[in-house]
């Protein structure tokens, strides 16, 4: 007889099955994956894209989610490693079935998922790889970047740096792909710029590097004008602390990207008149959007957003206005829908680029420097470098896809 | 080969004044690894964790100080001393009841720690990057006669030398330096003629870790202070071992020697690569001297 009542059970299972799923599916929610570093030093930032896109997405989904499908999250640590962002980024995708992927402070781990998404068709849209090539050389139809790259910081920096006197100069930084990439971008711009702009000689370090002061002293020997610091991520926050305790900020000029929001975590003994470029600051612009959001953020995770909290930021905006625009979750409709279209966000209105879906973010130029009112120092004289003037040219990208 | 520099009698020296700085940490944590490894033939991999969890505990210890000069130099010894009780409590409850397996077993614990340490900075600290000032007297740097040399190199300068002065001292002229250097060769030995070896083990220990403690607190206030930091000091304290000769405590400063002049000297003379030049020596060295440049205790 148990027997019996338990065939019964489960062939009324088997029976209600498909109807379970038909109801499940009139409201089947938008599922987006995140591959991203939430290990080590890399998460500083990938932590505050996750938390930022969460608070965006959980205000969509208070108010009714995107079209009537609410949005799931799922996120993977790839620990900074290629293969296992990989292998995390075809889980989302095969069982999962993420309608899009995001994510990858790491620009190696964002280049092997975006070739991943061209051959599956999935959306990838990279919150923080900075690689040109991302949106570049190997850009594909699915992949987006919603960060600056280096092709825009260089052109940034250059227009920056072109404005000084100086002539002589040095570049040191991390051996790897960002820094060079950097480099690259940032020499060619000068160069085109100021003619007369020397390089006198350049020094490469190993990323995590403990001890700069070997560097300096080399450099130093040199007697450049200004240095160029090509490094990211805590290497940036050394080599600051390594400026001011050997006083290097007051025999050269130097220029990093990201110094005056690196800086942060010296507190006041940061070292003054750094010449940074930086895509986000709490303070600047001093407009009500941008400080609705620190204060969103701030009480929610009771710290201050970063520049990762801009990108997940952007990203969760670009996802709701463009499966708004294209009416249907759809794949197809939404890369047509993302392509060209513009959100407001805390830095201004920014626009997605149709050509490579590289996002026109405007760049801020500032100096460290103490002001009252801060615990840290901040950018001061900041002036802003349209997106549009920092945009890598499109006949560029199409000479270097031609190529491959 | 194109010299960016020119190279002259100043800026040459200036950077080996610069490279025997860095030689002082290298060395003060790699000396901790070989004495460890050469009187309880353990090879430390959590080496670097402690270091890591030193420097940690410097940055805490120092603001809970006020952060003054004070409070930095009471941080040089309290963080030490409580990464060196920390080990104490692992030596007596984890690792003095694996003596007896082989070495596998014992790298493959000293690994799970490390992963552990990594673990327990993550839960107390965060993720994100710490960072603790120089004292006021430390910050900037001294110009002589168009030498530079940062103040804080200075300080390391005399650092080194008393450390090494210390061990040497401690080795040569100590009791437990001697029972320890006895155990090293013959351990069985030791217990035979009646002393308590598992307690030299424990103190050697323990003072191994109290060096990389003080590796730690000491490059705190030039570095930002993060996890991860201990991977590429282990990698490197290894190699210094392995070129200095195994557990040989005056190998490891002659190792330390060599890979801090080569990585300054390197950076001056062709900085676009100088990443190779101390790994460049080493396999040199080892080429050259395959067991280490001095005896090893193995």
């Amino acid at each position: 007889m148990r027997k019996l009542w338990a065939l019964i059970v489960c062939l009324g299972i088997f029976f209600c099955m498909p109807f379970t799923a038909c109801f499940a599916s009139a409201a089947k929610p938008i599922r987006i994956g995140i591959v991203d570093t939430y290990s080590g030093p890399a998460s500083y930032y990938s932590d505050d894209v996750r938390d930022a896109f969460l608070m965006i997405v959980d205000k969509i989904n208070s108010s009714g989610g995107i079209l009537g499908h609410k949005v799931q999250v799922l996120t993977r640590d790839d620990k900074f490693r290629v293969d296992l962002g990989l292998s995390e980024a075809k889980e989302l995708i095969m069982r999962e079935h993420v309608n899009i992927l995001m994510g990858t402070i790491n620009s190696a781990v964002s280049l092997a998922v975006s070739d991943l998404c061209k051959k599956e068709k999935v959306p990838f849209l990279v919150t923080f790889g900075k690689s040109a090539k991302i949106t570049g050389a190997d850009g594909n139809h699915y992949v987006f970047s919603v960060d600056e790259n280096t092709a825009m910081i260089g052109k940034a920096a250059a227009i920056a740096l072109a404005k000084k006197p100086y002539t002589r100069y040095w570049i040191a930084g991390d051996d790897y792909e960002y820094g060079h990439d950097l480099a690259d971008s940032l020499w060619k711009n000068l160069k085109k710029r100021n003619p007369k702009a020397v390089l006198l000689g350049q020094s490469w370090w190993k990323l995590g590097e403990p001890d700069f002061t070997p560097y300096i002293s080399a450099i130093l020997a040199a007697k450049p004008d200004c240095l160029i610091v090509a490094t990211g991520g805590p290497d940036c926050v050394s080599f600051l602390k390594a400026t001011k305790a050997s006083g290097l900020n007051h025999k050269l000029a130097v220029y990093m990207h990201t110094a005056a929001v690196s800086i942060k975590p010296l507190g006041m003994d940061g070292p003054q008149g750094v010449l940074s470029t930086d895509t986000y600051y709490t303070y600047f612009p001093e407009t009500a959007a941008n400080k609705k959001f620190v204060a969103e953020f701030e009480k929610r995770y009771h710290h201050e957003p970063n520049a990762g909290a801009l990108a997940g930021y952007l990203a969760a905006v670009f996802i709701q206005k463009a499966y708004k625009k294209a009416g249907a979750i759809n794949t197809e409709k939404f890369i047509d829908a993302l392509q060209g279209t513009s959100v407001a966000s805390p830095v201004g209105k920014v626009t997605m680029r149709a050509f490579d879906h590289e996002v026109v973010l405007p760049m801020f130029v500032g100096v460290t420097k103490k002001e009252p009112g801060f615990k840290y120092l901040v950018a001061s004289d900041i002036v802003t470098i349209p997106g549009k003037q920092i945009m890598p040219s499109i006949a560029g990208i199409k000479a270097a896809r031609a190529k491959h | 080969m194109h010299l960016a520099v020119q190279l002259t009698l100043a800026s040459l020296s200036q950077q080996v004044l610069v490279g025997l700085a860095e030689t002082t940490t290298l060395f003060i944590v790699s000396s901790g690894l070989s004495l460890v490894l050469g009187v309880l033939r353990i090879p430390n991999i959590s080496h670097g964790a402690l270091y890591m969890l030193g420097a940690f505990l410097a940055y805490s210890i120092t603001r809970m100080l006020g952060g003054t000069a004070a409070g930095f130099f009471a941080s040089l010894l309290l963080a030490p001393l409580a990464v060196a009780f920390i080990s104490l409590v692992v030596e007596r409850f984890l690792l003095s009841r694996l003596y007896e397996r082989d070495h596998l077993m014992l790298l493959l614990f000293t690994f799970a720690l490390a992963l552990v340490f990594n673990d327990v900075v993550n839960i107390v600290w965060g993720a994100g990057y710490r960072s603790m000032q120089l004292p006021s007297m430390f910050q900037g740097s001294f110009s002589f006669s168009g030498l530079f040399l940062p103040r804080y190199s200075l300080f390391l300068l005399c650092v080194g030398p008393l450390v090494a002065i210390g061990l040497w001292f401690l080795i040569n002229r100590t009791k437990i330096g001697k029972i320890s250097r006895a155990a090293a060769v013959h351990r069985e030995m030791v217990g035979a003629v009646g002393i308590n070896v598992s307690w030299v083990f424990a103190a050697v220990f323990m003072i191994g870790c109290f060096l990389a403690g003080l590796g730690g607190s000491l490059v705190a206030p030039t570095q930002s202070i993060t996890q991860g930091m201990d991977a590429s000091i282990i990698i490197e304290a290894f190699l210094i071992v392995i070129m200095g000769g195994l557990g040989n405590v005056w190998g490891a400063l002659l190792g330390s020697l060599i890979f801090g002049l080569t990585d300054s000297l390197g950076v001056l003379i062709w900085p676009q690569f100088s990443i190779v030049f101390p790994y460049a020596a080493v396999i040199v060295v080892l080429l050259l001297r395959p067991a280490g440049l001095l005896r090893s205790t193995w």
